[in-house]
């Protein structure tokens, strides 16, 4: 599975570090610029998708576990689903954006944490993007690991 | 005002996956001076960047730093050899 080319192994992890970090960029970015969580996580699982091409599945620097993959996907899911549920039941519907103080109690600091200087208001939408992000971060790299983890499988039992 | 939110979620994202990691593993030798230039790298990229995604704080995009920092952070604390 493994190119074997030197020149590609010099430079797939640091160009895999600053896909990372456009990624969470664009996760971070995505209630006020286009990009979004979806984006962000392909790209982030872009860099584990080019670390796994050039080093192969078995020997790459980034190699995410299984238990990894799991708890990060189960994560993901279960914050959508729970800003889901408040959205539910405090707004009506569900994803209803009900802002980032719902019961008056979190400090002004807090709440304008990911603000930026516009007269809207995010509410949660940078926090439903950081878990879109993660689900589909892991979701993706697993597509990939899995099917080099196939081609490995056949290509040692020929 | 200084922006908290992208940089503490920058460094958490950047903690979960730099804890992957690994470089004992494969038969290219990254030493410390290629993570420096990695992270000079990443400065460069920061700073062209400006301050996408429009926390209009500093001329740096914080995100994209706090990541980076981040990454550094967990493959210095929570990356094991394999």
């Amino acid at each position: 599975m493994s190119q074997g080319s030197m020149i590609l192994k010099l430079i797939s992890l640091p160009i895999s570090i600053i896909l990372f970090c456009l990624g969470i960029m664009t996760i971070l970015g995505g209630h006020i610029t286009p990009g979004g969580g979806f984006q962000g996580g392909a790209m982030i699982a872009s860099g584990i998708i080019l670390s796994v091409l050039v080093y192969g599945v078995g020997n790459s620097p980034l190699e995410l576990s299984h238990l990894y993959i799991e708890v990060l996907e189960s994560v993901g899911a279960l914050g959508f689903i729970v800003f889901g549920l408040i959205g539910l039941f405090v707004g009506g519907f569900f994803l209803y954006n009900v802002g980032t103080d719902l019961l008056n109690v979190v400090p002004q600091a807090i709440q304008s944490a990911l603000h930026y200087p516009d007269v809207t208001n995010a509410g949660i939408i940078p926090y439903l993007n950081i878990f879109v992000g993660l689900k589909v971060f892991v979701g993706l790299s697993s597509i990939v690991i899995a099917f080099a983890g196939f081609k490995k499988f056949v290509e040692e039992g020929e | 005002m200084l922006s908290l939110g992208p940089i503490i979620f920058g460094l958490i994202l950047g903690l979960i996956i730099g804890s992957r990691i690994r470089l004992n593993v494969n038969d290219t030798h990254f030493t410390l001076g290629a993570f420096i230039i990695i992270l000079i790298a990443g400065i460069i990229v920061a700073w062209q960047a400006g301050n996408y995604p429009f926390y209009t704080d500093l001329p740096i995009s914080t995100a994209f730093l706090s990541a980076l920092i981040g990454i550094f952070v967990g493959k210095l604390i929570f990356a094991r050899s394999k």
